[in-house]
């Protein structure tokens, strides 16, 4: 079980790796533009879905880039402490960047 | 005396508001060629649309709000946007939520946009 960080948008090569990648039972972090990739209805937020990890996005990245009411609610917001409990949940991580 | 040729600029601004400080430094080469009343272009692409989300609140991350600098540009006659239509479709943005002024193009048109101005920069 691996904690995925993700901070690049849905239109970078870290993107199509990071989903590659991620495996249900995984957990996958959005945070700085990888937020992007959490808005409701887009391919990026699709494949995210389909993917059957555990699906968090960073609330303060979600805040600054604007998108309070465009998140699918398949996506769990977390708090900074939220980030750190995750780091605790999984011992292992990998950040796509 | 010299004499000063008015000139065309196009800003070319392809990257997200907050993942670098290129959003920004293109906003304000734009805004300070548009006080020295040159005629200019904006031309957001790719991630650049993500610029004109409405709702962006930078307090969170302690930097200065891209929305809001974008809000104020009918003031200093800063009025001439364009934008990628097929990017905006990607990120399911809505006409209706962007700003007034805003031209949407499709490939074809942005490719001749580049033939319309004297110079471009791109960020």
């Amino acid at each position: 079980m691996i904690l995925h960080t993700l901070n690049t948008s849905p239109s970078s090569p870290a993107f199509a790796d990071c989903i590659r990648l991620l495996r249900k039972g995984d957990a996958l972090l959005l945070l700085g533009d990888g937020v992007y990739a959490a808005i409701k209805g887009t391919r990026a937020c699709i494949e995210l879905n389909n993917s059957g990890a555990e699906l968090y996005l960073l609330q303060p990245d979600t805040a600054a880039a604007g998108l309070q009411n465009r998140i699918d609610d398949t996506l769990t917001p977390v708090d900074y402490e939220g980030f750190v409990a995750l780091t605790e949940r999984f011992p292992k991580q990998q950040a796509w960047y | 005396m010299s004499t000063i040729n008015k000139k065309s600029l196009l800003v070319v601004v392809r990257h997200s508001p907050y993942g670098s400080s290129l959003a920004r430094t293109s906003l304000e080469v734009a805004l300070s060629s548009a006080t020295f009343d040159q005629d200019v272009g904006l031309l957001f692409i790719g991630d650049g649309v993500l610029q004109l989300l409405p709702e962006q609140d930078s307090s969170t991350i302690g930097v200065r709000n891209i929305a809001r600098l974008i809000a104020s540009f009918p003031l200093y006659d800063l009025e001439t946007l364009f934008a990628d239509k097929a990017a905006l479709a990607q990120y399911g943005l809505d006409l209706q939520e962007l700003p007034e002024k805003l031209q949407l193009l499709d490939d074809d048109a942005m490719a001749n946009l580049f033939k319309c101005y004297d110079h471009i920069l791109s960020f």
